[in-house]
């Protein structure tokens, strides 16, 4: 009984840390640049399609492809934000909103004539048998992806706290005209935000392909639970989507556990409409008092 | 002529498949119409294909299970999807702008989970078959042709072109584009920003519901993938690449982005990737929608006739000033806590009858958070305030603007899109007598009460000298001007009561000057002016009284000639005595 609650609550903290990676990531471009990432699916499974075609395809060394995959979907981010959304930084929310919906539409159908429509499997270097702690099993590769998780989260956490580029970030996130005048050159800090945000998605497709399937159409369900994440914690919280992701990732493991599997995919969104019933502002809703 | 050309095409040699492509052009055209209501005050629904899927269901298990003629499934379905709009809408109309986005959206990905898995309802992903075909009551006359559906289809998609055209283009439309455009003003104007975006919202998902009936029974098989989020895409494509907030938006929208994808098939492997493209080329060069751009080309339609320039300068109605005797508004000892700070503290303030008060003091003296409590923008941790002797503590912005009590904001004063004249007309909403359905109709009434507003706009412009700037988008004028067409905007919804934040920050000495007579010029009209200032010219120059706070108390009150010798005064502004020397 407790065994088995325990081994939900793992499985689903493994997964809850690739949900948090993506709400990090869309959360930061949401904070700066005011930008509601529809594509983040997109760059979700570009991390795992990358991965797939170095290390599995061309056979390069697992920990290098990893790495260069994610680097490689953080250029496209960057890449995107400086041909694309920077021309439509002046416009209302949703202009840019649609921009984001075009691009997962090409991006994903770019994918289909690529890689063809089929699920792919990684076939990673590590041990198939499970490492066993007391009652818990678990398969070694999700072992290697919760750690790689947590570090990264760690490591983003650092780098928006202690870095010159990371204090550029969060000058621009509290008042992004203040910051111009303080000298932050603030076309450089959304073009690094929005490629970051990006490669946080594609690590957290890389890790999450490597462990489950590979598919051009896997980032758009991905996509729905980052949004859940990020209202969980509130956009534009770091924090917030670090709890709302690791929530998220329990709720759906104990849910389909112990309610149903089929509804597993609802239980995010079921959770925000109770916590509207609760608190309407949202989680972490303010009131901007009128001038 | 455009309607013989749209009643003819069945009979020119328009073939079914073409018939077909322009009955699902409609479709398209109720769901991108209601949501570019809905999004004409900002709120943009990604979740509005559950609402079309929710009628669908409703409306094919109804008749599948029940046998009632779907003339009949197809309104209860039209109900019940208005209904789970107004469900959702108590649920999360509060949110604004990202956060209303992606609740939507999850909503129809919970819509489509549960469509998927409740076999028994639903049969699931197998899809609802044997969906009987429209007919008008009884089955001998059962809808065949896909010119049959093609006429229906003009019926509706008219029906809904004209109501959607006399929402938007009625006091409801200005109320919905000043909700996106300034919500604190709108509501300080006695629009109420939830019960109109409820409006939109009720009449967007019926609008789907409509659609979703009609495609049950039309297509006469329903599955899961009606919830898709793709569907969302393309009607969201179709209001803002065919132009947002314009009543003729969407339909040429969703004409296009019908058939443009239709084309594509010659692309085969390629048309879903060359969709995307195009809609971000669109998105990214033509921003505002071909509506826009083509009326650009085409040399725009004539703006609308200016009403007549009448000198008129009654704009205090009897009725505004009506009222008994005792003080026209009263906060008693009013406290507002901002974590363990005070920002007003048991502050106590009178107003009396066509006085005008001035409330003075330094920065973070309390002032805004004053003006904020007795408008409702800021609950009161304890004490009362009373307008005309009743307590309106804890009533929302736009009941306190209703009662007359009406505000003027310190930044952010005017609808900066907008003309300087529908500014004002839309400040004149809490005048409106007519009900929804006479200005559906545009009924003679509610022609009549809108010219009168169109006039009463037209002389507040000129009263605060404006008049000749009735078209110009506020955004344009100068920042004096915006302060005065502020002006303009507060005396428009009839108040007894003008709550100015720093009327005269920004303007000029002679500006100043104007503002100053135009002041004495209310007061004169019997209305009571609280105004808060910091020019000292203006404060000591015409007001009755003044009232010094300093860290949320109050620490002097008398005339000015009193306040500028009080001591206490003088060393609130750091024993400078500048308050002196202003004067």
């Amino acid at each position: 009984m407790i065994a088995e609650l325990v081994q939900h609550i793992v499985n689903g903290l493994i997964v809850g840390g690739g949900y948090a990676l993506m709400g990090i990531g869309l959360t930061l471009i949401f904070g700066i640049m005011r930008v509601v990432n529809f594509a983040h699916g997109e760059f979700f499974m570009m991390g795992a399609f990358f991965l797939f075609t170095l290390f599995s395809l061309w056979g390069v060394n697992f920990f290098a492809a990893s790495v260069l995959s994610v680097l490689g979907v953080g250029v496209v981010g960057a890449v995107v934000e400086r041909l694309i959304l920077r021309r439509l930084r002046e416009t209302p929310i949703e202009i840019p909103m649609l921009a984001t919906v075009a691009l997962s539409v090409i991006i994903q159908n770019a994918a289909i004539l690529i890689w063809d429509p089929s699920p792919k499997t990684i076939k990673h270097v590590f041990s198939p048998l499970p490492l066993t702690l007391g009652p818990v099993h678990v398969v070694s590769i999700r072992v290697f992806a919760g750690l790689v998780a947590v570090a990264l989260i760690v490591g983003s956490h650092l780098l928006i706290q202690k870095t010159r580029i990371g204090r550029a970030m969060r000058a621009t996130f509290q008042d992004t005209d203040m910051a111009r005048l303080a000298g932050v050159d603030v076309d450089k800090v959304y073009m690094f935000t929005f490629g970051f945000g990006a490669a946080l998605a594609g690590a957290s497709g890389a890790l999450l392909g490597a462990v489950f399937w590979v598919y051009p159409a896997m980032g758009d369900l991905a996509a729905l639970k980052s949004f859940a994440v990020v209202i969980m914690g509130g956009l534009g919280n770091f924090l917030g989507a670090i709890v709302g992701g690791l929530l998220l990732g329990v709720s759906e493991s104990l849910g389909a556990g112990y309610i149903s599997s089929g509804y597993k995919d609802a239980i995010g969104f079921v959770l925000i409409i109770l916590l509207l019933l609760w608190r309407p502002q949202g989680l972490f809703g303010k009131k901007v008092l009128p001038r | 002529m455009i309607l013989v050309v749209v009643l003819a095409l069945p009979f020119v040699g328009v073939d079914d498949y073409y018939l077909h492509l322009l009955i699902m052009a409609g479709l398209f055209y109720l769901l991108a119409a209601g949501m570019n209501l809905l999004l004409a005050a900002g709120q943009l629904n990604l979740g509005h294909t559950a609402f079309f899927g929710i009628g669908a269901y409703t409306s094919g298990l109804l008749a599948v299970h029940s046998g009632i003629s779907p003339l009949l499934t197809l309104p209860m379905a039209a109900v019940f999807t208005g209904f789970i709009g107004y469900l959702l809408g108590r649920l999360t109309l509060k949110l604004r702008g990202a956060y209303f986005v992606l609740v939507t959206v999850g909503f129809a990905e919970v819509i489509r989970l549960v469509a998927t898995n409740w076999m028994d309802l639903t049969q699931g992903p197998m899809g609802l078959a044997g969906i009987p075909p429209f007919n008008l009551g009884t089955e001998r006359w059962t809808l065949v042709s896909k010119r049959d559906y093609y006429y229906l289809m003009v019926v509706m998609a008219g029906g809904t072109l004209l109501l959607t055209a006399r929402l938007l283009g009625s006091r409801v439309g200005r109320a919905l584009a000043a909700i996106q455009s300034n919500e604190s003003l709108a509501e300080s104007s006695g629009i109420s920003a939830y019960s109109h975006t409820m409006l939109a919202m009720i009449v967007s998902c019926v609008l789907a519901g409509v659609a979703g009936g009609f495609y049950a029974h039309y297509i006469t098989f329903l599955s899961p993938e009606l919830f898709g989020f793709q569907n969302t895409v393309t009607m969201a494509v179709m209001v803002v690449a065919g132009g947002q907030g314009m009543v003729l938006g969407p339909a040429v929208g969703s004409l296009v982005f019908t058939f443009v994808p239709e084309f594509l098939r010659m692309a085969a492997f390629y048309r879903m990737l060359l969709y995307g493209i195009i809609l971000l080329l669109v998105v990214m060069y033509m921003p505002r929608g071909l509506v826009y751009y083509l009326r650009a080309i085409l040399g725009g339609g004539a703006p609308e006739p200016a009403a007549a320039a009448t000198a008129d300068r009654s704009f205090v109605s009897e009725a505004a000033l009506a009222s008994g005797g005792g003080a026209a508004l009263a906060m008693r000892e009013v406290t507002v806590r901002f974590g363990g700070l005070a920002a007003v503290d048991g502050l106590s303030l009178h107003l009396g009858r066509g006085e005008i008060l001035a409330l003075i003091g330094p920065n973070g003296a309390g002032k805004s958070t004053a003006f904020n409590v007795i408008t409702g923008f800021q609950p009161a941790d304890a004490g009362r305030v009373e307008f005309d002797g009743a307590d309106i503590t804890g009533l929302p912005p736009y009941r306190i603007a209703e009662r007359g009590l009406v505000r003027m904001f310190q930044r952010t004063s005017v609808f900066p899109e907008a003309p300087a004249l529908d500014n004002v007309l839309t400040a004149c909403h809490r005048l409106a007598r007519t009900r929804l359905w006479e200005l559906v109709l545009t009924t003679q009434a509610y022609r009549e009460e809108e010219r009168g507003h169109r006039e009463r706009a037209q002389g507040l412009l000129n009263f605060v000298g404006l008049g000749g700037k009735a078209g110009e988008p506020a955004k344009n004028l100068s920042c004096g001007e915006q302060r005065l067409l502020g002006l303009a905007i507060a005396l428009a919804p009839d108040p007894s009561v003008l709550l100015l934040d720093e009327p005269a920050a920004g303007l000029n000495a002679v500006e100043t000057e104007q503002l100053m007579r135009l002041i004495e010029e209310i007061r004169g009209h019997g209305l009571s002016v609280l105004l808060v200032e910091h020019d000292m010219k203006l404060v000591m120059g015409m007001c009755d009284r003044v009232m010094v706070l300093n860290y949320g108390v109050k620490i002097a009150e008398g005339t000015p000639a009193e306040i500028q010798r009080h001591p206490e005064v003088i060393r609130a502004y750091l024993g400078s005595g500048e308050i002196l020397a202003d004067a």
